[in-house]
C-alpha cells in the first residue's frame, strides 16, 4: 500500500473513537452498548470485481452487551483502544502478544487467550479500516526467506537504510523477511529474474537451492513456511505489483495447501478486509496438482478425516468455485489420495529441478 | 471314647461338614474373598443389633491381618452390652437355629447364617479355636473364653476360661461393656467393589449412628487399607415392636404348625391372639366363611378345615398390621450417612409412608447423591440395602436394581444411554427396604425377588428423588445464569461506560435503563445459613425487579417441617399453605428495586437443610423461584387433610393413634383421584382462605 493509504495518527485515534461513541451512545439512550462488525466466515466472503480479490460482503454481526461474554469483549475492546492511544502518543510498538500480557493488568478486561487479543485487535482493524501497523502492534511470527537475484534496501534498527542483495548477501537460510514490509521500511532496488516461486514445506525450498534452481531458472525463490504470515503475502504482492513478475505457488497436494495458495491469490477470510494489499490475483498454482499424481504415478497417503471434511468445505467456499478447482477437488475426493511435494523425490532427487519443475512451467508459459 | 463312639463322632463331623460345604455358597463362605466378608458381615451385624436393643451408640473396630498363605486373623471389637458368660455357649454355638426365627419384626441378623458359622468356619479351615471376650456393665471382670464347635453335639465347646480385666489396647482405658472375637479362617483380602471397605463404607452410610474403623494389615504388618466412618448422628435407630404374623401373609403349613402349638381354647381367642389386624368382629367373620365353629379347639382342626379358613383370610376385610415393627433410616440421616461417605453437591432423599405387601408391612427409602467427588463416565452406583444390610452380590438380579432400571432418567437429568438401564454420570443412588419379612430370591440373599408392590414403591420414590434431582439441576442453571448477568451489569457495564466516557472526555451515562434492558426479568437468589448463636438454619431470600414494571408476587419456600423443627424467626409473617409449605405475601416490587425475605427454622443441626425449593405466584417469570404447581398443592393438601380425618376417626374410636396406615376402610380410598365428595369435605374450613389467594394476583 502507498503512503497515501495509511492514516495519521489524528485519523487512527478518530476511528477508534468512533468505536468508543457507539457503545457511550447507546447507553446514553438506555440501551445496551455494542459493536458491529462483518461476519467473518466463508458465507460473508465474495469477490470485488474492482479489486479483483475476495473481500467481505454485507452481512453484519452485533455484539452487545447483554451476554457476559460479549460485554468482557466490549470492555477488552476499549481497553486495547486505550492502549493504542498511549502507544501512539508515546512513539512505542508492541508485539501481539506483548499486548496480551500487558492486559494481565487490565483487571475485568483480561484476555483469556492469545488467540482472543489477537481476533480483537482484527476486529478493530475491521471497524476502524486502519491497519494493526497503524495500531502500532506488531505480529510475533517472521515472515519467509528469500533466495534469489533480486536487490532490497532495508532500514535497519539504527535508522539506516542497508542494500542486500537476496543471492549473494545472504547463508543458504536467505534474506528473512521483517514484518514491516511497507515503504517506509523497505524498498524493492533492483532485480534479474524472470518469476518468484513461492514454496510450501522447507525439505523442497532447501532441495531447490541445493540444485541451484534459482539460478538455473532465474527465479526468486521464497519459503512460505506453511500459511504464510502477512508480511510474506504482502511482499509477493508487492514485486508483482512493483517488477510485474510472474508468481507461482508450489505446494503439496492437499486441501490445506489449496488453502495456503487461495489465501495468497484470493485473500484469506481472516483478513478479507485487507485483501487488496494482502492478495497478488496473479499468483498461479504450480503444482503439485490432483492430475499430478495419476500422470506422475506419485506416491500417495489416504486422506485423513479431516482432510475429507476440509475438501467437502472447499467445494462451498467461494473463492475455489472455479471449474478448474471444482475439478480438482472432486478429483481428489474420487482419488481418496494426497501427496507431498517431497513425493517426487520417488524418481531422484534431481527429478524436481530436471523433469517435474521444466514441464509445469512450460505449461503456464514459463519455460526457461 | 471308644471306637463306635469315634466312628459315628467322625460320620456326624463328615456330615456337618458336608453341610458346610455343600451349601457354603448360601452361606456366604463359597470362595475366599467372600469368606472374610461374610465372617465381618455376621460380626458388625451382630454388634449393630445388640447395640440398638442395649440402646447404645456403637463403636465397632475391625482388623484382619495376613497371618500366612491363603489365612488371615480376624478381630472385631463392639462397646455393645456384652454377653453374659452364661449365654455365651449358646449365641456361638446354636448352629441353624437363629433365636429370631419366629419372631416377626426388622431386625439384619434376619438374614445370616449367625456367627456360630464363622467359629465352624474357623474351625473347619484352620483348626483353630474363636477367641472371645465379652464383658457386661454388671460384671467387675471381663469373660475370656476360647470356642470351637462340637460338630457331633451341634453346640459350643468351651475351653481356656477365664476371668480378667479387660484393657483397651488402643485407649489403655478398662472396658466396661463390650465384645471381642478374634478368629483365624482360610480367606483373601480383596480391595474393590466386593469388599470389605466396601460393606463396612455401606453399613456405615445406613448407619449414621455408628462409628465403624478399619485396618487391613500385610504380613510385614503394613496398613493395606483402612476406613474411618466416624456418626453423623447420636440419634439411635427406634425400637422395633415384634409383631404377629398377618393372616395375607400366611401359608397353609405355618397355620397348621400354629394351630398344633395353641394353647388357645377357642378359635376366636387364637384367631385375636396370634394375629396382628384381626378385630374380634374378623375373627367371627373367618369363622363363619371357613364353615369352622367359634369354639372349636385349635389343635383338632383339620387340615381340609385350615385350607378353607386360608381362603377366608383374605376374603374378609382386615385391618392391616401395626408399622412399628419397621425401622426406617429416615430421609435426614440418609442424607447424613449418605454425606459422611460420599462427597457430593447435592443429596435428594426421601422415605416413603409404610406399606403392606401379602401381610408384610414394608417400607421404602430412597436417596440420591449427585456432583462433586462423583465421576460422571460410568454408570451411577448403586448401594442396595435390606434391613439396613448391604447388598453386595447380584446386583442384576435384583429387584431394587430393577425398579431403579424402569426410570426414565434422562427425564431427571441423568444420561441412560438406550433409554433403560442403569444411569450414568456423577450420581449415586441408595436404595433401602425395610421390611419383617425380606424376599430373596435364593438362599445366598444378595437379591430380592420381585414384587409388584415393593417394585411400584421403589420407583414412586426413584421419581421423588428424581424430581429432586431435575429441580436442582435447573435450579444450578439458572443460579448460572443469574450470576452471570449479575457479573454484568455490576461489574462489567460500569467499567464499560467509565472506560468510554474516559476515552471521549464525556460524561458517564445513567445506567439504570440499560440495566433494565440486559435484565429483563426478575431474579430470586436464595442463601441458607447457619445462625450459631440463636441455632437457626436460616433462609434469605432476596428478589430483584430488573423489569420496566411494578410486580406483585406471592413467594413460598419448602421447609423441613416436622415433629422437631419449627418456623422460630419469620418477621414477616406470612402463613401456612401445606405441610412444609410456608407462603408469604410481597408488597408490590417496583422496577429497579429489591427486597429480601428472611426465615429461620429450629429444631435441625448445622449443615442439614443446604437446599431450598422456591415458589412463587404471580405474572411472569422468576429466574430462580418455580411457579407454584396448583394442582400439585391441592393434592397434596387433600392427601393431608385424609390423614387428618383418619386420625380424628381412630381418636373417636379410642384406638390410640400409631404410625400405621390407618384402618382397611380409609386405605380403600385411592388418593390420586381427589374428586371423592367425602375427602374435599374432610379439608379443613381454616385454610379455605388460601384457595382464593390466587385471585389477588391478578
Amino acid at each position: 500500500m502507498s503512503e497515501s493509504t495509511r492514516k495519521s495518527r489524528e485519523q487512527v485515534v478518530d476511528s477508534l473513537h468512533q468505536v468508543a461513541a457507539e457503545m457511550h451512545n447507546r447507553m446514553q439512550r438506555g440501551e445496551p452498548p455494542r459493536m458491529t462488525l462483518p461476519v467473518r466466515s466463508k458465507s460473508n466472503i465474495s469477490f470485488d470485481n474492482r479489486l479483483g480479490v475476495f473481500k467481505y460482503g454485507k452481512s453484519k454481526t452485533v455484539r452487545d452487551a447483554t451476554k457476559l461474554g460479549s460485554a468482557r469483549q466490549l470492555l477488552r475492546t476499549l481497553h486495547i483502544t486505550e492502549f493504542i492511544e498511549e502507544m501512539i502518543d508515546s512513539g512505542k510498538s508492541s508485539t501481539l502478544r506483548e499486548m496480551y500480557y500487558i492486559s494481565e493488568g487490565w483487571g475485568n478486561g483480561k484476555f483469556g487467550s492469545q488467540n482472543e487479543s489477537n481476533n480483537l485487535a482484527e476486529d478493530l482493524e475491521i471497524v476502524t479500516k486502519c491497519l494493526r501497523e497503524d495500531f502500532k502492534l506488531r505480529p510475533e511470527e517472521d515472515g519467509a526467506r528469500i533466495i534469489g537475484n533480486i536487490t532490497v534496501e532495508e532500514r535497519n534498527r539504527r535508522g539506516e537504510w542497508m542494500t542486500i542483495n537476496c543471492r549473494d548477501d545472504v547463508g543458504d537460510s536467505g534474506y528473512g523477511v521483517p514484518y514491516n514490509v511497507e515503504e517506509e521500511k523497505l524498498k524493492l532496488v533492483d532485480e534479474d529474474i524472470d518469476f518468484v516461486m513461492a514454496i510450501e514445506t522447507g525439505g523442497m525450498f532447501d532441495r531447490l537451492i541445493e540444485n541451484g534452481f534459482d539460478e538455473e531458472a532465474r527465479c526468486a525463490l521464497i519459503h512460505l513456511k506453511g500459511q504464510p504470515a502477512r508480511s510474506t503475502r504482502r511482499i509477493m504482492r508487492r514485486i508483482s505489483d512493483e517488477w510485474k513478475k510472474p508468481i507461482v505457488v508450489f505446494t503439496d497436494c492437499d486441501p490445506w495447501s489449496f488453502r495456503i495458495f487461495a489465501s495468497i491469490a484470493y485473500g484469506a477470510i481472516k483478513t478479507a478486509h485487507i485483501s487488496e494489499y494482502l492478495a497478488t490475483k496473479e499468483a498461479t498454482y504450480l503444482g503439485i496438482t490432483a492430475d499430478d499424481i495419476l500422470a506422475y504415478d506419485l506416491p500417495s497417503d489416504d486422506l485423513s478425516k479431516q482432510d475429507t471434511g476440509a475438501l467437502e468445505a472447499e467445494l462451498s467456499d467461494p473463492r475455489f468455485n472455479t471449474g478448474w478447482w471444482q475439478e480438482q477437488i472432486k478429483l481428489m475426493q474420487e482419488m481418496g489420495k494426497k501427496a507431498e511435494q517431497q513425493s517426487l523425490a520417488k524418481y531422484g532427487l534431481d527429478f524436481v529441478t530436471d523433469t517435474y519443475l521444466p514441464e509445469k512451467l512450460d505449461g503456464i508459459g514459463l519455460g526457461y | 471314647m471308644n471306637e463306635a463312639e469315634e466312628i459315628s463322632s467322625k460320620q456326624k463331623q463328615i456330615s456337618i461338614s458336608e453341610f458346610f460345604e455343600k451349601n457354603k455358597h448360601f452361606l456366604g463362605f463359597d470362595t475366599l474373598p467372600r469368606a472374610v466378608i461374610t465372617a465381618v458381615k455376621e460380626s458388625v451385624d451382630n454388634s449393630l443389633d445388640a447395640c440398638e436393643e442395649a440402646r447404645i451408640l456403637p463403636d465397632i473396630r475391625v482388623e484382619i491381618r495376613r497371618t500366612k498363605g491363603d489365612e488371615l486373623e480376624l478381630i472385631t471389637q463392639d462397646n455393645g452390652p456384652g454377653i453374659p458368660r452364661d449365654a455365651i455357649e449358646n449365641v456361638f454355638g446354636k448352629f441353624l437355629l437363629g433365636s429370631r426365627f419366629h419372631a416377626i419384626r426388622q431386625t439384619r441378623g434376619q438374614q445370616g447364617i449367625g456367627i456360630t458359622g464363622v467359629v465352624m468356619y474357623s474351625q473347619l479351615t484352620t483348626g483353630s479355636k474363636t477367641h472371645v471376650v465379652s464383658k457386661i456393665r454388671s460384671d467387675s471382670s471381663a469373660v475370656y473364653v476360647d470356642l470351637g464347635v462340637d460338630t457331633k453335639k451341634n453346640k459350643a465347646i468351651k475351653s481356656g476360661e477365664k476371668r480378667d480385666i479387660w484393657i483397651d489396647e488402643r485407649t489403655g482405658d478398662e472396658v466396661s461393656h463390650g465384645l471381642r472375637i478374634r478368629t483365624q479362617m482360610k480367606a483373601k483380602y480383596q480391595r474393590g467393589k466386593k469388599s470389605v471397605f466396601q460393606y463396612l463404607r455401606m453399613t456405615s452410610i445406613v448407619n449414621p449412628h455408628a462409628s465403624i474403623s478399619l485396618v487391613v494389615l500385610d504380613r510385614e504388618g503394613s496398613v493395606i487399607e483402612e476406613g474411618d466412618w466416624v456418626r453423623t448422628s447420636n440419634k439411635l435407630p427406634r425400637v422395633v415392636e415384634e409383631i404377629k404374623p398377618h393372616p395375607h401373609g400366611i401359608q397353609l403349613g405355618t397355620l397348621q404348625r400354629m394351630l398344633r402349638e395353641a394353647n388357645d381354647r377357642k378359635m376366636t381367642s387364637f384367631l385375636k391372639h396370634n394375629f396382628s389386624g384381626v378385630s374380634p368382629r374378623a375373627a367371627k367373620e373367618i369363622l363363619a366363611m371357613a364353615e369352622v365353629e367359634e369354639g372349636r379347639t385349635p389343635k383338632r382342626i383339620k387340615a381340609e378345615e385350615a385350607k378353607t379358613m386360608i381362603t377366608a383370610f383374605q376374603t374378609v376385610k382386615l385391618l392391616k398390621p401395626p408399622m412399628d415393627c419397621l425401622s426406617p433410616i429416615e430421609d435426614l440421616l440418609i442424607k447424613k450417612g449418605l454425606s459422611k461417605a460420599i462427597d457430593s453437591r447435592f443429596a435428594s432423599t426421601v422415605t416413603r409412608s409404610p406399606s403392606v405387601s401379602q401381610g408384610n408391612p414394608f417400607q421404602i427409602e430412597v436417596g440420591l447423591v449427585f456432583g462433586g467427588d462423583l465421576t460422571s463416565d460410568g454408570p451411577i452406583e448403586i448401594l442396595r440395602f435390606a434391613n439396613r444390610v448391604p447388598l453386595m452380590y447380584q446386583q442384576g438380579g435384583c429387584l431394587l436394581t430393577k425398579s431403579l432400571e424402569a426410570v426414565n432418567w434422562k427425564n431427571y437429568g441423568l444420561e441412560q444411554p438406550g433409554g433403560a438401564g442403569i444411569p450414568k454420570g456423577p450420581a449415586a443412588i441408595l436404595i433401602h427396604l425395610a421390611s419383617t419379612n425380606v424376599q430373596f430370591t435364593s438362599e445366598a440373599k444378595e437379591a430380592v425377588s420381585y414384587n409388584e408392590e415393593v417394585f411400584e414403591e421403589i420407583r414412586k420414590a426413584m421419581l421423588e428423588v428424581g424430581r429432586g434431582l431435575k429441580n436442582h439441576l435447573k435450579k444450578d442453571s439458572q443460579r448460572k445464569k443469574a450470576k452471570e448477568k449479575f457479573e454484568l451489569v455490576n461489574i462489567i457495564l460500569p467499567e464499560i461506560s467509565k472506560k468510554s466516557s474516559e476515552l471521549l472526555g464525556r460524561e458517564e451515562p445513567d445506567l439504570a435503563p440499560v440495566i433494565t434492558q440486559i435484565m429483563n426479568a426478575v431474579f430470586l437468589e436464595e442463601v441458607l445459613s447457619w445462625d450459631k448463636e440463636r441455632r437457626l438454619s436460616m433462609c434469605s431470600i432476596t428478589i430483584h425487579n430488573y423489569t420496566a414494571r411494578a410486580r406483585a408476587y406471592t413467594i413460598l419456600a419448602k421447609w423441613p417441617e416436622s415433629n422437631g423443627t419449627s418456623m422460630e424467626y419469620n418477621p414477616k409473617g406470612g402463613r401456612k399453605e401445606a405441610r412444609g409449605l410456608w407462603a408469604w405475601r410481597l408488597d408490590t416490587l417496583d422496577p429497579g428495586t429489591s427486597t429480601v425475605l428472611e426465615f429461620g427454622i429450629s429444631g435441625l443441626s448445622k449443615g442439614d437443610w443446604n437446599e431450598a425449593d422456591i415458589f412463587f405466584r404471580g405474572n411472569g417469570e422468576i429466574i430462580g423461584a418455580t411457579k407454584m404447581d396448583e394442582a400439585l398443592l391441592e393434592e397434596q393438601r387433600k392427601t393431608e387433610a385424609l390423614e387428618a380425618a383418619v386420625e380424628e376417626v381412630r381418636a373417636k374410636e379410642g384406638t390410640p393413634v400409631r404410625a400405621d396406615m390407618g384402618s382397611q376402610v380409609f386405605s380403600d380410598v385411592d388418593v390420586d383421584e381427589p374428586r371423592d365428595p367425602m375427602i374435599a369435605d374432610m379439608a379443613p374450613s381454616a385454610d379455605t382462605d388460601w384457595f382464593g389467594m390466587e385471585g389477588d394476583e391478578q
